[in-house]
């Protein structure tokens, strides 16, 4: 026992309690600071009651049900009437003037939280690591008791200045800690003094704030700092303290897991690699004579995997190569590779995992002599001559991950590890397991139908030039451009949630066959400026989906036929229409709604829900053969499951018919189901 | 014929105060409420909403300033203060709007500097301000500490804020009760989003005015007319992250090639007309503030604006 026992906090907590019921009595002479036009700032939010002398210290002592956060402000604030304020280089009581600059600091983001140290540390060493570490995460620490003359021994210099702001001697001058978290509430948060549950919900989401305690603490000082757990603030102890929601962390641990316990954030500003990253290197490619080395495109077994992990199972950062790196590789070979992401974050779900694991593409091909194509097991990555020249190892290729992840999710990402593999008989073992994970995810991805879930999300990325355009994305419907599904609507919306894309309630059932919802009509007439009154999700004839301009696929009524045909951006010819289609994109783009005309992605033609109001599939009559080709592998097995093993060749294209004629004479040879259906007019 | 008013608005534009007098902590002569429409400007019956305020924009580094007003203004533009006066007294603007242009200058770091303009420019004029603050987003926090510091109790709109480029303008704003001015880049889901952005991070609705941001006539302000209409619409149509007033610079006026190459002796003409059209367009697309830096532009404004109030509307 170096000097102190350990203590039990909740038994001290009793204790200390009883000492203020007592103590909170004695109080007999006026006091005010000056300064402030927060009176005793504490109490003052709390209550709304200025306090200024004994009757209205036990009348808001009482009204705060014994807070022992209030009895000490009160305490403090008589013995500093009484002895005046301390010497430098203790600051005492903290002018509003001073405040209102630490709070423009903490809205501008220079500063990331608050951190109050108190106690008496036995090491100064590891207490003045520890401050350290809080300064150079942009963290201001105030600190009180006896931490402050064993900084002072260690050397540490002390000011607001330096962001280590010593309060007082004693433990229970972190009073002014709270005053300040108070103040900062009243004038920054909008809280009214006496609003205690706004100040409370500011406090727990708003001030970031973790408190640090060393040993040595008296029963009553315990009481006080426990009582800080109210205003949502973790209680760190580095030893000494047993019992109570107080959590014990080594010193090298305390700072990082009280910001994570916080969701304070250091942002990761420049990645420490030999080679430039950044989006401007995306599109450049490298050649074969270019390159040092190349793993995978069919040369080698390579494959890459992101999964999330627990917090605390992985350690942020940390990049781990296994096998042979780059120095050891002959120039211009194919070697195995795998690249392994581990992420780990309060809100990221596994359902995250495949969106994010698309972004290894980007990210990599960000490097400046790094280049990566295709997905999953089929990914082809080269390393150039230029950055092998400069220094770049397998190991970078990490660091860039590891950093842009967090640079690029700070909401959803806390931490990252990478590995990477190099060893041929660790990845070839590693590959068998992803593939089971990657069939794993498209079970669940197909399996998502929307009936499943009751958010949609909406994007309206393209209102910039289609002013009133809503895209209502569903799982079974992506987006018309085909590029954001309904997975990336919802990682969109928990990244920026006042971003493009929002989650839409769908509410009541109103037309089961249209797919219409009183939910996606109400917010699609908020998003189209009160334009557009109604949207069907399923239907081309009523009420159809906007458009902007970026469908993949325009599908439009054929009326003649009774049937509905598609026709995609990259077939150039004329369509049985009479119209190519660009000439139908200009007359269905810019917002607005067409009935009997929709844009739509490839993929939501293969949805059950494709055409749903029109009858299904079965009113599918022609779409250009490129197309047809590019689904067939989906397309024909779908409509054999739909009983209809004969339907795929009775799809016309533009060589079986080319014009509306030659379309009715060919329906009406292969006997086209969409021929005896309702009429569609 | 004038169309009736009404067009099944359902929620006025919101309020902004600038400036405070001495009764409300500060040291103006006015304070001005701007905003409160219940429709389009200069189409109501009754001659209710007042005109369009027209501040006067002046900077601390006239390097960085348009040579044609160097020239017209003379001295003044290298003592900011007297030209503030000169705005108020002389040319009859209703606000002035100092630019401090000097945070341009390669790695600029005299803030107390910018302190003592603040300060030199409240002191000179009466009139509610406007501070056009950091160039440089290094100095942002500094810059925008002390703008909002010296302009304590002054009620003052500061600019600019931006997507990616908000928190130190929102934090002076928050810590010193003043507005600002959010500016997106001709895009009515940017400007929204801004506010919600700038809402979340505390700031009142009631601090915030919209800068659509304004194309020069002839270059690109259609489209500048546009998203005013669509934000001032959503605004009377009960969107309440887009109603707020509007202010509009036609800065871009003073650079384009028909001004810049118009010959000596109608230059100043040319760079008034075309500074009045844009400005006057912008009003009437809905602007609460048009900011103009040609004295001679400030005159031409204020008589449209009066000639638009009295039409009788036959």
């Amino acid at each position: 026992m170096e000097g102190f026992g350990i203590t039990d906090v909740t038994l001290a907590k009793k204790n200390g309690n009883e000492q203020l019921k007592n103590k909170i009595t004695t109080i007999s002479r006026e006091f005010s600071y000056e300064d402030t036009a927060y009176h005793l700032p504490v109490s003052y939010a709390l209550t709304g009651i200025t306090v200024h002398n004994k009757n209205t210290a036990n009348d808001v002592f009482t009204k705060t049900g014994g807070n022992p956060l209030v009895a000490e402000e009160c305490l403090l604030a008589e013995a500093t009437a009484v002895n005046g304020k301390e010497p430098e280089p203790y600051t005492g009581f903290i002018s509003d003037t001073v405040i209102r600059k630490l709070g423009y600091s903490l809205v501008d983001g220079s500063i990331l939280g608050l951190a109050l140290i108190v106690g008496t540390p036995k090491s100064a060493e590891s207490a003045a690591a520890i401050c350290r570490e809080l300064q150079e995460k942009y963290m201001l620490t105030f600190l009180s008791g006896g931490v402050i003359p064993s900084l002072s021994s260690a050397g540490v210099k002390l000011g607001l200045d330096y962001r280590l702001v010593p309060l007082g001697s004693r433990p229970l001058h972190s009073v002014h800690f709270v005053d300040i978290v108070a103040r900062v509430a009243m004038m920054f948060g909008g809280v009214s003094p006496g609003d205690i549950h706004r100040l409370l919900a500011y406090a727990a989401e708003r001030a970031k704030a973790i408190v640090i305690v060393f040993p040595g603490l008296s029963d009553e000082e315990i009481a006080f700092i426990d009582g800080l757990r109210v205003l949502g603030f973790p209680i760190l102890s580095l030893g000494g303290y047993e019992g109570g929601d107080w959590i014990v962390a080594a010193p090298s641990e305390i700072v990082r897991t009280g910001m994570e316990m916080k969701g304070i954030k250091v942002s990761v500003t420049a990645i420490p690699i030999p080679m430039g990253c950044s989006p401007a290197f995306e599109g450049k490619s490298i050649r074969k004579e270019e390159m040092q080395v190349e793993f995978g495109g069919g040369r080698s077994p390579a494959f890459e995997l992101l999964r999330m992990k627990n917090p605390g199972e992985i350690e942020d950062g940390k990049v781990t190569v296994i096998g042979p790196e780059i120095d050891s590789m002959k120039e211009g070979s194919a070697y195995p590779l795998a690249i392994l992401v581990d992420v780990a974050g309060k809100t990221m779900k596994k359902d995250y995992e495949p969106v994010l694991e698309r972004r290894i593409h980007n990210f990599v091909n960000y490097g400046e002599g790094s280049w990566h194509v295709a997905q999953r097991d089929l990914i082809w990555v080269r390393i150039s001559k230029e950055a092998f020249a400069k220094g770049v190892k397998i190991e970078h290729l990490g660091k860039l991950l590891a950093g842009k992840f967090r640079m690029d999710f700070p909401k959803l990402i806390d931490a990252v590890a990478v590995t990477l593999i190099t060893d041929p008989e660790k990845v070839l073992a590693g590959k068998k397991e992803a593939e089971k994970i990657y069939d794993e995810r498209d079970a669940r991805i197909r399996g998502m139908h929307d009936d499943d879930v009751s958010t949609y999300y909406s994007c309206t990325l393209c209102q910039t030039f289609a002013p009133n355009h809503v895209c209502v994305i569903t799982p079974e419907r992506p987006a018309l451009c085909g590029a954001i599904s309904w997975l990336d609507g919802k990682i969109a919306y928990e990244m920026s949630p006042s971003g493009a894309n929002q989650p839409i309630e769908k509410g009541a059932l109103l037309n089961a066959g249209n797919g219409e919802f009183d939910g996606v009509n109400r917010f699609v007439k908020k998003a189209s400026h009160g334009e557009i009154e109604r949207c069907s999700l399923y239907s081309v004839m009523e009420y159809p989906m906007t458009c902007c301009g970026c469908f993949e696929v325009i599908a439009l009524m054929l009326p003649e036929v009774n049937g509905i045909m598609v026709v995609n951006r990259e077939y150039k010819g004329m369509t049985p229409s009479g119209m190519t289609f660009s000439t139908l994109a200009g007359t269905i783009g810019g917002g607005a709604q067409t009935p009997g005309f929709a844009g739509i992605s490839k993929n939501y033609i293969l949805s059950d829900r494709f055409l749903q109001g029109e009858g299904g599939i079965e009113r599918l009559v022609w779409m250009p053969s490129q197309l047809k080709e590019e689904l067939r592998p989906r397309l024909k097995p779908m409509l054999e499951a739909k009983g209809h093993p004969d339907l795929f060749d009775k799809i016309a294209d533009e060589n079986t018919a080319a014009t509306i004629e030659d379309l009715a004479v060919f329906l009406e040879k292969v006997g086209h189901p969409a021929l005896t259906m309702k009429p569609l007019m | 014929m004038i169309p009736d008013a009404n067009f099944g608005w359902t929620s006025p534009v919101g309020e902004v105060v600038l400036g405070a007098t001495e009764k409300e902590g500060g040291t103006r002569s006015r304070s001005y409420r701007i905003g409160g429409g219940t429709t389009l400007p200069f189409i109501e019956t009754e001659p209710e909403s007042p005109s369009p305020l027209i501040a006067f924009e002046i900077c601390d580094d006239p390097q960085y300033w348009s040579p044609i007003i160097n020239d017209f203004c003379g001295d003044l533009v290298r003592d900011p203060g007297a030209w503030a006066k000169t705005a108020e007294n002389t040319y009859g603007a209703d606000l002035v709007r100092l630019c401090l242009t000097s945070t341009k200058q390669r790695d600029f770091s005299n803030i107390t500097a910018l302190g003592k303009t603040v300060e030199s420019v409240l002191s000179s004029t009466t009139l509610p301000l406007i501070i056009e603050g950091s160039n440089e987003p290094k100095i942002d926090s500094e810059v925008f500490l002390k703008c909002g510091e010296t302009g304590q109790g002054e009620r003052l709109l500061l600019g600019t804020a931006e997507a990616g480029r908000y928190r130190s303008i929102a934090a002076a704003a928050l810590a010193y009760n003043h507005s600002i001015i959010a500016q997106s880049p001709i895009d009515i889901n940017l400007a929204k989003q801004l506010n919600i952005l700038l809402k979340e991070i505390g700031v009142q609705k009631d601090h915030i005015v919209i800068d659509p941001y304004t194309g020069a006539l002839g270059y690109g302000f259609e489209y500048s007319y546009s998203a005013m209409e669509r934000i001032r619409f959503s605004a009377l149509k009960g969107d309440a992250d887009l109603a707020m007033p509007m202010i509009c610079a036609p800065a871009d006026s003073l650079t384009i090639k028909e001004v810049r190459e118009a010959d000596a002796k109608t230059r100043d003409a040319m760079a008034v007309e075309w500074e009045f059209a844009t400005s006057l367009a912008a009003a009437v697309a809905g602007s609460e503030i048009v900011c103009v830096r040609h004295p001679g532009t400030v005159k031409r404004l204020k008589a449209a604006f009066a000639a638009l109030k009295n039409r009788t509307g036959a």
